[in-house]
């Protein structure tokens, strides 16, 4: 008996001492669950992280370059002069994992599947808002434009033109030669075609098994649909390195296809694994069962993941992500019975709706802002410090300015100078929100008002989490007086921070009221410098805008926690694009 | 007694409806905002909030809400999980067998385990023995699920790498995926079985032992205190004093005689005991990284996936309720003296 069981427990011993996985194996555990294998559907950065591996744009990054683009699907492209149409000579031989071969139709379809299904939780405005024009689906737009009690004849009217534009979008010139028309120019739409959900899906196979059939006849049935619930959603229709070989529950398997155009990768087999527990993912990291794992914080990087025995942290000071953090001023607060401005008059009570307006105010709000700390308390010294609302690595990027530090002295004389000295002499009263569980955003809110507050008795700032719906909701009504936020690159132009942050249209600017002649010329300028030999000059224009915003000051950037990814030492290849969803294409790595 | 197996068979779907009930009220307490905010997977979706209430119905009122979810139910389709990203029945099918495979791995040594150090503690009462097992099983009955877990994940897999976490060795489960391995029950120690496969079999069992010992811990240690006080019980009445009177070993009179009847008390045990194990089973199930329903459940309680909670809530009602009728059945068989009329 005794016998047996020390056999028994050699086998497990020996079976788990040390489970490095195999040289061609690629196993990644994240934290985040995967919400769809549908380029169109797909919008979070575990589903992308995987679509963008089976599947395949026209262009694609060129490793962690963000300005740099290689011919992927395509091999060139010519811009019309007047910005409206891209021409894409399209790679000839490719297969797509059926074996069919990729054709214009295919690329036809996969676009105008975006267009028709437009899902609201997905990315397909981002194709929408510059091909046809319209950011939401059919349905939700005729709503809008005709309101709730539209008769059925004018909807019908309403979706044949939005039919019209779908079909007038992409053209097939010839079978290997596409043309997008654009609504009207974009500077960023070349950018806007490396998204996943621009990816080029099998038309004849997607089609078979049920999806959309590209034609007029059934494409009311798929406005709006969930995705979810349909045959891409599970299955690959790429013609990436990679093909699905299945997506269950908790585990993705992917492998080599064997009949890439591009060349085998050196990693065949693919595990991506979704665990929730941090501190599993960490085990199986040291025990070799995991190449890759997820981890939260510089905090558990250092004080967990640094000391395992062959383990890796990537991380360079250059890198950032591909957001950035502000503080908003509203120039102009909204709404009636406004909670967050006290008794709406500088009466020491509260504030005026222009409060903000004062620029020694702003002023004095940065100066009262402890970037050093948030860099070095919060992210434990691995930041990424914002002279402008862009982020460091991206072109356009401005790093000759100065960043404005705490310095209460400084705080003092502007606040002194403002409104002429009343709000000195009268002090105010207002409310910081942020998003409730936003430990980031409530630090920044208590350092901003520790530090006014300890200038002058009579300033007084409430803080108020709110939850994330209505934090938005407030935003977007304008109505409230200061308030943190970040913001995420949808695509991989710098106009996409440029535009929302400082043009008066912009979809955060507008929020603040903040409406600057100059910037909206310069903004509006840049953005018809749409061909590749104008782009010096774009970026030139942001350097200024970067430049201008510091004495404006429409927000104050602080600083990001730097990215890092944590793997095997035996990984190589990796590197860092924030504009991936994984970071690196796993035909990138390879196992010493 | 048919009768009342009937009777009470009948009371199940009751039970379950007003569990439906109370899980869907228990929802209308967050505001539509709030449960909403729960379907979006990026930040940038949050600014389609108010299309997301709009097509799963989130701003009606609980009746409108319970009637669009029954009427699904009563066509057999339980909807489609966040969670898992497909439909909940499918999710079902999938995972039940994971847990199963888990709860039954575990059941066995449970029992075994409590019966025996429950035994052993009362007929060596107040002994050294005894005050340890006593010790060990007021540690065992208190430390939350998730700390035992937590331990043996970092030492027994982290520090020593002994079993392993997760169904199968990552390796195993590629291997499966791209080879044409059968899922004929869902369970991989019988499906390895079934596809000749014995290595998987094995695999699955080395993986299960970690999970296992973590539920057999957490417990087992109720079973045992019943069993003990039961045992001490039992070996105090007359005819244990009348047993040992005519000279019976006491081997005999403990296992022939006490043992029996304290085990009544015992059986009673296994509704609280499944409660738990389940309870035990959700956490265990998300720290070793064994995606069964437990886990899924987790994850759907944290996003407020109704359709997910819903179906959990009502296969969990349903296991308790039959599991109840069981025992009190049991108790017949146990027990001629107890009569259902």
């Amino acid at each position: 008996m005794k016998k047996y069981l020390l056999a028994i427990a050699a086998l497990i011993v020996m079976g788990a001492a040390f489970a490095a996985t195999p040289k061609d194996t690629y196993v990644y555990l994240q934290s985040a669950v995967v919400d769809s294998l549908d380029p169109v559907q797909g919008y979070d950065g575990a589903s992308n992280g995987i679509i963008e591996n089976i599947y395949e744009t026209l262009y694609s990054f060129k490793k962690d370059s963000l300005s740099e683009y290689e011919p992927t699907l395509a091999t060139s492209y010519e811009v019309s002069d007047d910005g409206l149409t891209y021409t894409f000579h399209l790679r000839k031989g490719v297969k797509f994992h059926s074996g069919n071969p990729m054709t214009c139709k295919d690329v036809k379809y996969s676009m105008q599947r975006n267009l028709v299904v437009m899902p609201g939780d997905s990315g397909a405005w981002i194709f929408g808002s510059v091909l046809t024009g319209y950011g939401d689906d059919a349905m939700t737009e005729a709503k809008r434009a005709l309101g709730d009690n539209a008769s059925k004849a004018e909807i019908d009217k309403f979706l044949d033109q939005y039919w019209k534009k779908i079909e007038a979008a992409v053209t097939c010139d010839d079978m290997y030669t596409v043309s997008f028309h654009l609504a009207k120019p974009d500077v960023s739409f070349m950018a806007r075609l490396l998204f996943t959900g621009a990816a080029v899906v099998d038309s004849k196979f997607a089609i078979a098994h049920g999806e959309w059939s590209g034609t007029e006849a059934d494409w009311k049935d798929w406005i709006g649909r969930d995705l979810r619930t349909s045959y891409l959603h599970k299955h690959d229709a790429g013609t990436g390195p990679y093909k699905l070989v299945k997506w269950d529950g908790n585990n993705v398997v992917a492998e080599a296809f064997d009949g890439y155009w591009g060349g085998a990768p050196a990693i065949k087999k693919v595990l991506i694994q979704s665990v929730e527990e941090e501190a599993t993912r960490l085990e199986a990291l040291r025990r070799g069962d995991a190449d890759r794992v997820d981890v939260n914080s510089w905090a558990t990087v250092n004080a967990k993941v640094k000391q395992m025995p062959g383990v890796k942290v990537w991380s360079d000071p250059k890198w950032s992500p591909a957001g950035a953090h502000v503080v908003f001023f509203n120039f102009n607060v909204q709404g009636e019975n406004n909670p967050y401005i006290g008794s709406g008059k500088l009466d020491g009570n509260g504030i005026p709706r222009d409060f903000f307006s004062d620029i020694n105010l702003r002023k004095a709000f940065a100066y009262c802002l402890d970037q050093d700390a948030i860099y070095n308390d919060l992210f434990e010294g691995h930041g990424s410090w914002y002279t402008m609302a862009l982020p460091p690595t991206w072109p356009g990027y401005n790093p000759d300015i100065p960043i404005r530090k705490l310095d209460l002295d400084k705080a003092e004389e502007y606040f002194k100078k403002a409104w002429g000295g009343k709000v000195w002499e009268k002090g105010f009263k207002l409310t910081i929100t942020y998003n409730a569980g936003n430990t980031e955003r409530q630090t920044v809110a208590e350092m901003i008002k520790a530090n006014v507050e300890s200038i002058n008795p009579k300033f007084k700032i409430d803080i108020a989490p709110l939850q994330w719906s209505d934090y938005l909701k407030a935003a977007r009504a304008k109505s409230l007086p200061i308030w943190p936020l970040g913001w995420g690159a949808d695509y991989a132009d710098s106009d996409n921070f440029i535009h929302p942050f400082y043009h008066s249209r912009g979809s955060l600017a507008k929020r603040q009221n903040f409406k600057d002649p100059e910037f909206d010329k310069l903004i509006d300028y840049a953005r018809t410098l749409v061909k590749p030999e104008q782009q010096a000059e774009r970026y030139a224009i942001y350097k200024k805008i970067g430049r201008m915003a510091y004495d404006v000051l429409p927000n104050i950037p602080y600083p990001l926690q730097s990215p890092f990814i944590i793997t095997r030492d035996n990984l190589q290849g990796v590197y860092y694009n924030s504009m991936l969803s994984r970071d690196f294409y796993w035909k990138d790595i390879s196992k010493k | 007694m048919l009768n009342y197996i009937i009777r009470r068979a009948l009371q199940i779907p009751l039970v379950l409806f007003v569990l439906s009930l109370i899980i869907v009220g228990l929802m209308q307490l967050l505001s539509p905002q709030q449960r909403a905010a729960a379907f979006i997977t990026s930040d940038k979706q949050i600014e389609h909030i108010d299309q997301i209430i709009e097509k799963y119905h989130l701003n009606e009122g609980f009746i409108v809400q319970y009637k669009l979810w029954a009427k699904e139910v009563l066509r057999g389709n339980l909807g489609f999980s966040r969670i898992s990203k497909e439909p909940v029945t499918t999710t079902v099918r999938k995972k039940l067998p994971a847990s199963t495979e888990l709860a039954l791995s575990a059941f066995i040594p449970i029992v075994l385990v409590g019966i025996w150090l429950g035994t052993l503690a009362a007929t060596h009462r107040d002994g050294l023995l005894d005050q340890v097992l006593r010790v060990v099983a007021i540690i065992g009955w208190s430390l939350p699920t998730f700390v035992v877990a937590i331990w043996l994940v970092a030492w027994i897999y982290g520090g020593l790498g002994w079993f392993g976490i997760g169904r199968l060795p990552n390796s195993l489960l590629i291997d499966l995926a791209t080879s044409n391995f059968h899922s004929y029950t869902g369970m991989y120690t019988i499906d390895g079985i079934l596809n000749g496969r014995l290595d998987v079999t094995w695999a699955a069992l080395v993986r299960l032992v970690l999970p296992a010992t973590a539920l057999v811990i957490v417990v087992s240690a109720g079973i045992m205190r019943v069993m003990r006080s039961s045992m001490l019980d039992e070996l105090g009445k007359d005819y244990v004093r009348t047993a040992r009177a005519k000279g019976l070993p006491e081997g005999r009179v403990v296992y022939k005689h006490a043992w029996r009847n304290a085990l009544i008390p015992v059986i009673t045990m296994a509704g609280p005991m499944l409660g738990r194990m389940i309870g035990g089973i959700v956490v265990i199930e998300l720290i070793f990284n064994f995606p069964g329903l437990g886990e899924w459940a987790a994850k759907a309680a944290l996003q407020l996936d109704m359709n997910t909670l819903l179906a959990f809530v009502l296969l969990i009602g349903l296991i308790m309720a039959t599991v109840n009728l069981l025992v009190d059945i049991a108790y017949v068989v146990v027990d001629p003296r107890i009569r259902y009329e």
